[in-house]
């Protein structure tokens, strides 16, 4: 039992790529299909397909990052990961919209707006690149048709007119809404294109004076400042789902095949100790109690390990995103999907008090794994002395993934500066200013204010 | 557009030299005259010909300023050849030299053919660095050396072909191992340049050959 316990975590860190893929029941009938979306960089990043086949370098990993300014001179840098998969699966997504209005109406004045709002997306993806790479090119698409749905009423509660919910309840459900559909229509395309794998998805939506981010996954959003660090985000790992999914699991018991437990024990439970008592707890339950072990406490617990290598039935280290419906545990070939969410935890700030110093950094695991959130605000903070405004968030992002990746150290492994192992995972990350956001803000409200109210 | 060899280049040396210029002078054919900072490494290609055969040069211009030498120097690995580049005009980018050749030695395979590059040869009158000294260096370096001024490209197309013929040469005498892509050199695909491993590269190839960036 042990060993198989060892197996599924081994496996589930060192080959998941492989088995995720190689569980699909249909796989043989699967594989002649064409993938939905051609594998690309983002799209900002202008790579010609010389410079993708140089981003692709697995020995070098060179840091790529825009050659043209992006809007308010948003910081981006990404690079590819040592070698466990052919392609960079992360994926990143910046999008100007409008929302956009005009109403003539008869023997009145005519209705007329424009809200516009800048959508920044980061998709990790994991068991190939097409999850994320749907979500880089479909999610803002669904999310402008959910904003459409409710500008109105968001139009509305900006000018002061009494709706039914406020604009914060009308943005974060078109995100919530819009997540789950997204998820959805990988789900639609399973049986049409080629197995899409899985990915984590963060947005920041800026949109009417406030920033709106929503994580389903393990990238996280982070506002840096001189003396101050704000999460965005929370990380949607099995460890920290626990909860959750062992909920879930104690709810619908079938959902655990016949090999897992939604049952917490304060030790692995060995068949030597049966008939011994053990601590556990329910999944419900906050403390601990004892009871007598059984031949029925020797599954597996739905949720192994910790940190960093925590995993829901053994196999999968990340509890929010979209795809993986065809994932089933490495070794038991229970479907896991159902203990995933494509739901995101979203969170609002206010733009009218940012100051000039503070940036949102989104990035994936690739950069929070090894530069925590002080490291982060340090390396942001030293590029305002050294750059003008055009560069500094720019090289703040390439010095963030440069910081996470390292260097390598005798031809075979990524190391930080303090010798310590570097990321070698994919890296991706936005170092976007917020002061701009604020600004543009302030004049859209009164050219507004002048004009309309 | 098919190639029998591609060398990977690396330009290296102080801020403001000009390394920018020179590539976007050899790739694009012209000059920029305000100075866009470099952020970590940016690349440019182009392909020459040698003795009847197509060469790509794919170049990586790399930032100078100091912020940035964690990430660049992890890229001197893997290239087959280097221009070092310092400015005339401005003597202490001579004299740093030193500090980034033995950074680009200690970093690259031993192999590697460097180019001194003294540029803005164009600057007469504001000239600090003889071009004596230039050559001394390189001569006590063991480098190959040239005065080039990306702004009316004199000497450029002859530093990046110079330094190709170098490592061609070195090739026909069996010092490179043409099969380690880790020495910088890549035999070329000789047929279509559409990848078929690429998922989905449908169309995808056609912003290759000839210069790009």
């Amino acid at each position: 039992m042990l060993n198989r316990f060892k197996n599924a975590v081994i496996g589930a860190v060192g080959g998941f790529e492989t088995n995720g893929l190689a569980l699909n029941q249909d796989l043989h009938q699967r594989s002649s299909l064409s993938p939905k979306f051609p594998y690309a960089r983002p799209h900002f990043l202008e790579l010609d397909w010389e410079q993708m086949q140089i981003s692709a370098d697995h020995r070098l990993r060179p840091i790529i990052h825009p050659s043209q300014s992006l809007a308010f001179n948003t910081g981006y840098a990404e690079c590819i990961n040592a070698g466990k998969s052919k392609w960079n699966e992360d994926q990143a997504v910046l999008q100007q919209g409008v929302l956009t209005k005009l109403e003539l109406v008869e023997n009145s004045p005519p209705v007329k707006y424009d809200i516009p709002y800048s959508y920044y997306g980061i998709f990790d993806g994991h068991a190939g690149v097409g999850a994320a790479l749907c979500a880089a090119n479909q999610l803002h698409h669904i999310l402008h048709e959910k904003l459409v749905d409710a500008q109105d009423d968001i139009w509305q509660d900006f000018i002061g007119k009494t709706v039914s919910k406020p604009r914060d309840l009308l943005i974060i459900g078109a995100l919530e809404s819009g997540f789950r559909e997204m998820d959805q229509l990988i789900a639609e395309d399973r049986n049409k294109y080629q197995s899409a794998g899985g990915c984590t998805a963060l947005v920041a939506l800026f949109i009417l004076g406030k920033l709106y981010v929503a994580n389903a996954g393990d990238s996280r959003a982070v506002i840096c400042s001189t003396n101050k660090i704000i999460p965005m985000s929370m990380d949607f790992t099995p460890e920290n789902e626990r909860d959750r999914i062992r909920q879930l699991a104690e709810e619908q018991p079938a959902l655990l095949g016949k090999e897992f437990t939604f049952r917490e024990y304060i030790c692995q439970p060995k068949s030597v100790d049966l008939g011994k008592p053990i601590m556990y707890r329910d999944a419900h339950m906050k403390g601990w109690a004892y009871k007598t072990l059984q031949t029925e406490d020797l599954k597996m617990p739905v949720i192994t390990g910790q940190g960093k290598r925590s995993r829901v039935m053994g196999t999968i280290g990340v509890t929010r995103g979209f795809g993986d419906h065809d994932l089933l545990a490495v070794h038991q070939k229970t479907p896991i999907k159902p203990f995933l969410s494509p739901h995101p935890e979203v969170q609002v700030h206010k733009l009218i008090d940012v100051t000039e110093k503070d940036v949102l950094v989104m990035g994936t695991d690739g950069l929070w794994d090894v530069v925590s959130c002080s490291k982060a605000a340090e390396v942001i903070g030293k590029q305002f002395d050294l750059f003008s405004q055009k560069e500094r968030y720019v090289s703040a992002a390439t010095c963030l993934v440069g910081s996470a990746r390292g260097i390598l150290v005798n031809d075979h492994s990524w190391q930080l500066k303090n010798e310590k192992p570097a990321s070698v995972d994919d890296i991706s990350v936005f170092v976007i200013p917020l002061f701009p956001y604020r600004d543009a803000y302030l004049e859209f409200k009164s050219k507004y204010t002048d004009v309309d109210l | 557009m098919s190639y029998a060899y591609l060398f990977k280049y690396i330009i290296i040396g102080d801020t403001g030299v000009g390394k920018s210029c020179l590539l976007l002078q050899f790739t694009d054919k012209r000059f920029q005259p305000v100075h866009d900072l470099t952020i970590g490494v940016e690349f440019g290609a182009r392909m020459i010909t040698i003795d009847g055969k197509q060469i790509k040069l794919q170049i990586w211009d790399t930032a100078g300023q100091e912020a940035f030498r964690s990430i660049t120097r992890s890229y001197y690995r893997g290239a087959a050849g280097a221009l070092l580049v310092y400015d005339i005009t401005r003597r202490e980018t001579f004299n740093h030299l030193t500090t980034w050749l033995e950074d680009a030695r200690q970093h690259s395979n031993s192999n590697m053919v460097i180019m001194l590059i003294g540029n803005k040869s164009d600057l007469e009158s504001r000239r600090e660095v003889k071009k004596e000294e230039g050559e001394a260096f390189a001569r006590e370096h063991g480098l190959v050396f040239m005065e080039t001024s990306a702004k009316t490209a004199a000497n450029v197309e002859e530093a990046f072909i110079n330094t190709a013929k170098e490592i061609y040469e070195k090739i026909q005498e069996g010092v490179f191992d043409i099969n380690n892509e880790a020495n910088g050199i890549k035999i070329g695909p000789q047929h279509s340049p559409t990848n078929p491993s690429l998922p989905g590269a449908g169309g995808q190839g056609s912003s290759q050959g000839g210069s790009c960036c």
